[in-house]
């Protein structure tokens, strides 16, 4: 507490109110009086008895200075005040000009704050544009799974209008045979292994073309371990004319076989997969001769 | 001003006020106040027109830089006077307040010979002056160097040929005697 006393009595707190020190040891004051309160105590003591010193010998300033200085500030004086004033003297002395400070005395803080503003700006728009972001992926995802869909439509449209094309023009080709001389039709007819079976070949002797019918064709689906062969009978001996499968969804109408010029019947025999050198009599499904 | 019906608020009320920007604080400053403050401008500048248009001053930036008032640190009172005197003693030493004074033709400092044999005075203040002169004469010479001449004490002990600690303690001596007649 000496210490503390040494220090009230050292005169250092008087310019400390008095405003006679430097920055740092204006620190070194305050330090001290908010360490000790005797020191603050001190410091009010003076502080009020230079207060009064003022107080008590205070000037009056002239009347209109108030008025003057509160239009300055920007104030106008409350009504009641003003009528309590006696008649102001009018004074002629123009008025002066304005001083321009400015306002904000922290410039710092402002930018700070404008900073703080422009931050969070950033980080809502980086959240609107992750969300836009998101929403656009979503809609290029359904984009591209509708154009998948509708990919896969068209190739389904694009096969069955092929598939009708091709129906047409094996049809077509059907009635320009029945109407040329050239082709001929072979009935051929189920033997004794099926009855019930039959099938229709088209042969164009001249230009030795052979077609399958097979939507004339009634005989049993091929199971995949054999196919069907198609037979020419060339003066008693069997010319093989290639392979073909019955299937419930055949694609052609017409299916061409191996070219032969000349044929007394056609026949068909089951054989396995690939065909044979030579048919197999007894798997003899189908056989027609051709008619004069 | 005797029929003016005056503003007066509690110290707390005054800062709050102020640096919420509230005018009224201003208008009750000025009540409460500018008289003591033209008093502390008036000891330093003797021209009644120029004291004026430094209180003006001091409201003005009272006003403007109440920001910068930290009320741990003082009272208001203290920081409001101490920006009287600053402006005060600035304008004391600018070069066109040097120039345009009459009796103020010194060229670097405020000739104290000229306060103590009281070649200028204002009439308004002579009474502040008989209430200083009651204290001790070497009491009286410090503070009215650092009180009312704007001298550093550092410029007081220089020109009084004291060391700085004799400064000092006077200093506070005189400030002793004002609590004492205060109290």
């Amino acid at each position: 507490m000496e210490e503390v006393k040494a220090y009230i009595e050292s005169g250092i707190l008087e310019l400390y109110v008095l405003g006679q020190l430097n920055a740092q040891e204006q620190k070194e004051v305050e330090a001290m009086a908010s360490k000790y309160p005797e020191v603050k105590q001190e410091i009010e003591a003076i502080e009020i008895a230079m207060e009064q010193y003022a107080l008590e010998n205070a000037i009056s300033p002239s009347i209109d200075l108030e008025s003057k200085i509160l239009e300055k500030i920007g104030v106008t004086k409350s009504p009641e005040k003003t009528e309590s004033l006696p008649e102001p003297v009018k004074v002629v002395e123009p008025i002066k000009e304005a001083v321009i400070v400015p306002l904000n005395t922290a410039p710092y803080e402002s930018k700070i704050k404008s900073l703080r503003i422009a931050l969070v700006a950033c980080i809502a728009l980086l959240a609107v544009s992750i969300v836009a972001l998101y929403s656009a992926h979503n809609q290029l995802g359904d984009a591209k799974d509708q154009i998948a869909a509708l990919n896969l439509n068209n190739e389904k449209f694009t096969s069955t209008v092929n598939f009708m094309k091709q129906s047409n023009a094996d049809l077509q080709k059907i009635i320009d045979m029945n109407n040329d001389p050239d082709w001929k039709t072979v009935k051929l007819a189920g033997t004794v292994m099926d009855p019930k079976a039959k099938m229709t070949v088209y042969w164009h002797a001249k230009g030795k073309h052979v077609m399958v019918d097979n939507s004339k064709m009634d005989l049993p689906a091929n199971d995949q371990q054999h196919q069907y062969q198609l037979w020419a009978i060339v003066n008693g001996k069997p010319v093989d004319l290639g392979v073909f499968d019955v299937k419930a969804d055949s694609t052609h109408i017409l299916v061409a076989m191996k070219e032969i010029g000349s044929a007394a019947a056609f026949a068909v025999t089951l054989e396995k997969k690939g065909g044979s050198v030579s048919p197999t009599m007894n798997q003899m499904i189908v056989i027609g001769n051709v008619s004069i | 001003m005797g029929t003016t019906k005056k503003i007066s608020l509690s110290e707390e009320e005054l800062v709050s006020k102020l640096k919420s920007r509230d005018t009224i604080a201003v208008q009750a400053l000025y009540d409460m106040y500018s008289g003591a403050l033209l008093g502390v401008i008036s000891r330093i500048i003797l021209q009644t027109e120029v004291a004026e248009d430094l209180l003006q001053e001091t409201f003005i930036k009272i006003w403007n830089s109440a920001d910068s008032y930290d009320s741990s640190k003082g009272r208001l009172f203290t920081w409001m006077m101490n920006i009287a005197r600053n402006l005060a003693i600035d304008k004391l030493r600018s070069k066109d307040f040097k120039n345009s004074g009459k009796n103020q033709d010194i060229e670097n400092n405020v000739d104290f010979i000229d306060a103590q044999k009281e070649v200028t005075f204002n009439a308004d203040i002579l009474g502040i002056k008989d209430m200083v002169t009651a204290l001790k004469p070497e009491f009286n010479d410090v503070l009215n160097m650092v009180y009312f001449k704007g001298y550093t004490h550092v410029e007081t002990a220089e020109e009084l040929n004291l060391p700085l600690g004799t400064v000092k303690t006077r200093i506070r001596m005189a400030i002793m005697e004002l609590r004492k007649h205060f109290n």
